[in-house]
């Protein structure tokens, strides 16, 4: 497969070859995709019947992509005198521009066409090579073609246009060209999308999108400015803000307001969980976009007990899908229910959200489903009735067997490797709820006007945490258990799940200094971050997707729970290791990346299928800033108390919003880091 | 006796006020059914305080769907959303009002019941 380049908006994303073409094949996610359709599955150019072959790609914006080509394929070009440039910008589908410049000293005529087509798989089937239960079809017309998908009453369909007029055949368009010496050709081509809603009717389902150029420059002058002595600081800081403004998505009810999805290509979707993550990364620089995942993951708040759908009354969603899996209820997305930590972190995220803004109105106007989130976890949540968080999936067929974090089969296990049966209560799922507690607790004390409520929650949470440090302490290994089973055993295994709890506050600061060693110690922090299982442990593999790979966001997490309990040094020692693997991947970090000793591979390897860009590790040099420059609201004002590595020499962060208004923060490279993970001076560093 | 569509909107114009909807004002006329035989009710939403008439026209959202889908909506067998992408409701002007009333449509889901 060639370089695959991505464009996108929202949820709408162009994947293709390095050519600008299309070829997808029923398990590779190449096409055009919008609301977890595939709208175009073929789309290749030739030059008299000839593939092109790349000279340069561009990324222009993370919306637009030039390709620069020559006809013929391979080192020697049979044709050198022509250059073709396609210029794609993703929208509302997308526009391209095909432009053809003869170079020679003669005239030429060709024959320019672009098979296309459409399979207009589901994001599901793409996933799983699911057979079409409906109809497809393709209709050449005189000015435009196309290519369409019914199934009862669900319909969708693609429109291909095209100036000049080409001649549309129903595999494609073709112009016939004359090109005078020295002259060019120019052709502009529409491919959009379609959704047909009841009647027939087509339906938005998102706000059109205007001056796309425009937004992404109001979006990175509004953010807080950066001034670092590590050049690479700079190019990961920016890579960061337009990664994050390409994933903000933009649902039905919200007027137009964003949200992060989660990643490309598989998510770009509304996920409770990683909505949260994000918005909580990004708040010292957006904290527009956690008011926007309040409001709308509020909205869509469970209502209702459904098995099919894993919802209850208060919880908050998991996952919202558009495509046809969801719409004949073959997926649950509609939305999915099942997980066990978002309802919790919807009430952490909406405390630190009026920390950092000021915002009380929207904490009143939320204070209906906050009481809910926390009631959901007093009683949907406690499966065993003992206490604590525990999961267990009621959909059997296509619900999620693990609703934390880590969401593969195979993510929670003992020490020797054996699973737990089910329900299952994960290490931080805990620490969430006593901090969604403690959290709601001053919520209601300051701002709902509930003293008894407020006294509730923390004789709650004070009574969590004591038993927490009780049944899961692992006495002889001194850290905490990665689950309970249902026996009231701990699932034995060491993870860095710890390093959510110190972020909690849940753990017992006689405790705390342990927990710490661990995450700093040989069997999780490779060097470059914290593994997410230990070596030594079972199913501990580096290249195993959550068990044993370091995911930069869970790291970023980690750091903040460093500093939570004081170890500035270890929390700056984790920013520098994700920082310098940022550099390694130009700056955009992958969701994962192998759990090999830094010494060893001397670069981060990338977990094979990772998501890239995904939202919570786009966030994870934000919250790694934050921390190490010590942020951190007190009333009306922000206090900076930096320690970062010393490699990093000076950084400056000019214009935090908050209900300060803006301030800057600085701060200076003193902590000195092992040499495994000591940034290394750039060449503009090298002289200070 | 009553169908599930016709029991909700009974059920609804006596719950007066709801709290869900206390952001919410605006009008949502529902007509259910094909031909002939639409049934037509319309819900006015005033920061979640609720009156149901079966008489109107206009509103700030229309919805329109078949007797069939929406009973299985109220049922849980069905829901708004999966119905709104596979067009098989609609909701013209302001989409938004459907999707925001819809947490009223049913109480609860089959529990613990066999699954299509």
């Amino acid at each position: 497969m060639a370089d695959q380049v991505r464009i996108l908006h929202g949820n709408t994303f162009v994947v293709s070859d390095d050519r600008g073409d299309i070829e997808a094949s029923p398990i590779d996610p190449s096409g055009l995709f919008a609301w977890d359709t595939r709208f175009l599955s073929t789309w290749v150019m030739t030059v008299d019947g000839q593939r092109l072959g790349m000279l340069s790609v561009d990324d222009l914006q993370y919306f637009q992509t030039q390709f620069f080509l020559v006809p013929g394929t391979g080192t020697v070009y049979i044709d050198a005198k022509l250059s073709v440039l396609r210029l794609r910008e993703v929208g509302d589908g997308f526009r391209e521009r095909l432009e053809i410049l003869n170079h020679g000293e003669d005239p030429v005529e060709l024959t320019v066409r672009i098979a296309a087509g459409s399979d207009f798989a589901d994001l599901f089937d793409v996933k799983n090579a699911q057979q079409k239960k409906g109809d497809l079809y393709a209709r050449a017309e005189r000015d435009r073609l196309v290519f369409g998908y019914e199934r009862e009453t669900f319909h969708r369909y693609t429109t291909v246009t095209a100036q000049p007029r080409p001649e549309f055949d129903e595999q494609g368009l073709t112009w016939t060209v004359r090109i005078k010496p020295q002259e060019g050709w120019t052709a502009e081509l529409r491919v959009a999308p379609t959704i047909l809603g009841y009647g027939g009717k087509p339906v938005l389902l998102a706000p059109p999108i205007v001056d796309m150029a425009g937004d992404l420059d109001r979006w990175l002058a509004e953010a807080p400015h950066l001034e670092s002595d590590w050049e690479p600081l700079h190019t990961t800081y920016r890579r960061s803000l337009i990664d994050l403004a390409a994933l903000r998505f933009a649902p039905l009810s919200s007027g137009g307001r964003s949200l992060p999805a989660a990643g490309l290509p598989w998510f770009m979707t509304m996920f409770g969980r990683d909505s949260i993550f994000t918005s909580l990364q990004a708040l010292p620089f957006m904290p527009e976009l956690a008011a926007t995942t309040l409001r709308e993951l509020a909205a869509r708040q469970g209502t209702r007990l459904d098995d099919f759908r894993d919802e209850d009354p208060g919880r908050i969603l998991h996952e919202m899908r558009y495509g046809e899996s969801a719409a004949f209820r073959e997926q649950p997305h509609t939305p999915y229910y099942g997980n066990a930590d978002a309802t919790p972190l919807f009430v952490v995220l909406l405390d630190e959200y009026e920390r950092w803004t000021g915002d009380k109105a929207l904490v009143r106007d939320l204070e209906l489903e906050a009481r809910a989130a926390l009631r959901w976890i007093d009683e949907y949540a406690d499966l065993m009735g003992d206490g604590y968080i525990w999961y267990r999936r009621r959909n059997e067929q296509t619900g999620l067997e693990n609703q934390c974090w880590k969401d593969s089969w195979d993510s929670i296990s003992y020490r020797d490797g054996r699973l737990p049966g089910f329900p299952r209560a994960t290490c931080e799922l805990q620490g969430y709820a006593y901090d969604a507690r403690v959290r709601g607790a001053r919520l209601a004390r300051e701002i709902w006007r509930d003293p008894e409520y407020a006294a509730a929650l923390e004789r709650k949470a004070a009574d969590l945490k004591r038993r927490f440090n009780r049944d899961f302490w692992v006495a002889d290994g001194e850290y905490f258990a990665l689950a309970r089973d249902t026996e009231g055993g701990q699932v034995d295994a060491l993870s860095s799940n710890i390093g959510h709890l110190l972020w909690s506050g849940i753990v017992d600061k006689s405790k705390a200094r342990a927990v710490a060693r661990h995450l700093m110690g040989p069997r999780l922090f490779s060097g470059w971050g914290v593994r997410t299982l230990a070596v030594g442990e079972r199913r501990y593999n580096p290249i195993g997707y959550h068990v044993g790979t370091v995911w930069p966001f869970d790291c970023s997490f980690i750091a903040w729970g460093l500093r939570r309990y004081g170890f500035k040094k270890e929390a700056a020692q984790i920013a520098a290791g994700i920082l310098d693997a940022a550099e390694f991947f130009g700056g955009r970090l992958p969701e994962a990346f192998g759990g090999y000793p830094r010494e060893v591979t001397k670069y981060p390897v990338q977990y094979p299928t990772a998501c890239s860009p995904q939202a919570w590790s786009t966030g994870a040099p934000l919250l790694l800033l934050r921390t190490m420059l010590g942020l951190q609201p007190l009333g009306d004002s922000l206090v900076v108390d930096a320690a970062l590595p010393a490699g990093l020499g000076r950084i400056e962060l000019l214009g935090i919003p908050g209900r300060w208004g803006r301030v800057d923060a600085f701060g200076r490279g003193t902590v000195k880091v092992p040499p495994t993970s000591s940034l290394r001076p750039s060449l503009a560093a090298a002289g200070r | 006796m009553p169908t599930a569509t016709e029991t909700f909107f009974t059920e609804l114009g006596k719950r007066g006020h709801e709290p869900l909807l206390r952001r919410v004002t605006g009008s949502i006329r529902f007509d259910i059914g094909s031909g002939r035989s639409v049934q037509r009710w319309v819900v006015d939403i005033d920061h979640g305080d609720i009156t149901v008439s079966r008489r109107g026209r206009g509103g700030d959202c229309a919805v329109q769907t078949d007797t069939e889908t929406f009973d299985r909506i109220l049922e849980g067998h069905d829901s708004t959303m999966a119905a709104y992408l596979r067009g098989a409701i609609g909701a013209e002007g302001d989409p938004e009002l459907l999707m925001l009333t819809q947490r009223l449509f049913s109480e609860s889901a089959p529990v613990a019941a066999g699954r299509g």
